[in-house]
């Protein structure tokens, strides 16, 4: 799942969040496969972001956005303080684990929407 | 070195200059301390400053606490969640109303540890969850309060987590004579906040040793935790702190628990990203 801003936004992603307007009025549901036509309507009524299934977009700025992949990536300088303690270092393995079988699951997702993306 | 302590204490307490401090507080604290005053009243009183109510309102109805539907009116906000929270959240927006731009990373960092503790609570099935999500959001007031009282010596913090990698509270430790935590129980004195949420925010790094609300103190330490390894904001410094292994001993979260938690927050770090209340 990952938020985006709209204009990264491409037909054939799908909706991992209902779309709302700014007056909380909900236009369209989570699992709704984007089209430009849907696009358009979103950017008509204001809509700056919505939240797609997997991480389709390789975000580097907000917050929240970063990629399992990349704080697989983290994990090393995260920890560095704690080399030699036996404790930290099973709460590392175990973020590692759970790091690389989102990122796994997030890849496995996201692959329909990319394709398409990018044709 | 004694007297240096003491006057940095003093200058840190003189936080009667914080600007945006709503005298409403005061009058509201007067208020319920009467036997007779009714939530009506309290709640007329909050209400009569609208850009506080409006700021409480939406704070109250982000993400961040996980109530269904919207709350409407202060007195609806004040039924559901108490005075002792509402205080906290009016202290909480007032606060970090003063800060400044480059302090954006503190705030993500703070929302995100309420959410986080939030998510905790409801999960281990603690009453007044709440609660734990004003802890979380208050948890690093110390740094907020100690940047604005004493923004001389900001720089020699950072420099000292900058050049000798030291984590923000050793810096803090260094070149104050005490770190944020201690700033926080001062605070939590100082604003009459209530007592779990007191030892929750001065006790998040110490979670054992609390003696009154350890699950209070442990919710945040494991909260604080998560945001800096999901690196989610910016508290200071990077990297992850020690785990009190005694922490999630308390709480009883073994490692399913604990995958099962980063799985929600990583949920709800897509509903918080972006959120502002200034």
């Amino acid at each position: 799942m990952q938020k985006i801003p709209l204009n990264l936004a491409r037909p054939g992603m799908v909706l991992a969040k209902p779309v709302s307007r700014s007056d909380g009025i909900a236009v369209a549901a989570a699992g709704t496969e984007l089209s430009d036509s849907l696009l358009d309507r979103f950017d008509g009524m204001g809509v700056t972001h919505v939240v797609v299934e997997g991480e389709p977009v390789k975000l580097d700025g907000p917050p929240g956005a970063t990629s399992f992949d990349k704080r697989l990536e983290r994990l090393d300088f995260l920890f560095r303080k704690y080399a030699n303690n036996d404790w930290m270092l099973q709460i590392r393995r175990l973020m590692e684990h759970y790091f690389r079988m989102r990122a796994a699951a997030s890849a496995a997702k996201a692959q329909p929407a990319q394709e398409s993306g990018d044709a | 070195m004694e007297d240096l302590r003491t006057e940095r204490k003093d200058r840190i307490l003189a936080v009667r200059d914080l600007p945006t401090l709503p005298k409403v507080l005061d009058e509201v604290a007067k208020l319920v301390d009467r036997p007779d005053t009714t939530t009506e009243e309290v709640a007329k009183l909050i209400s009569m400053d609208q850009v506080l109510s409006a700021k409480v309102l939406k704070m109250v109805n982000s993400p961040v606490y996980g109530f269904p539907g919207r709350i409407s009116s202060i007195q609806h906000a004040l039924v559901l969640l108490g005075f002792n929270v509402l205080r906290s959240i009016i202290v909480s927006t007032s606060v970090f109303e003063v800060m400044n731009e480059n302090m954006v990373g503190l705030w993500e960092h703070s929302l995100g540890c309420a959410t986080a503790c939030g998510v905790i609570a409801r999960m281990l099935g603690f009453k007044d969850t709440e609660e734990y999500s004003v802890a979380g959001l208050l948890h690093d007031l110390g740094k907020v309060v100690a940047t604005v009282q004493l923004p001389d010596l900001k720089p020699e913090i950072e420099k000292a987590v900058a050049e000798r990698d030291l984590s923000y509270l050793e810096a803090e430790r260094e070149v104050l004579g005490f770190g944020h935590d201690r700033i926080n129980a001062w605070l939590a004195d100082y604003w009459k906040l209530p007592a779990n949420i007191k030892e929750g925010i001065s006790y998040h790094h110490k979670p054992h040793l609390a003696p009154l609300y350890p699950e209070m103190a442990c919710v945040v330490h494991v909260s604080d935790f998560m945001m800096r390894l999901f690196e989610f904001g910016f508290s200071g410094d990077v990297g992850v702190p020690y785990l009190q292994p005694e922490a999630l001993k308390h709480l009883k979260i073994k490692p399913v628990i604990f995958e099962k938690l980063l799985d929600q927050m990583c949920e709800q770090f897509v509903e918080i990203t972006d959120l502002r209340f200034t």
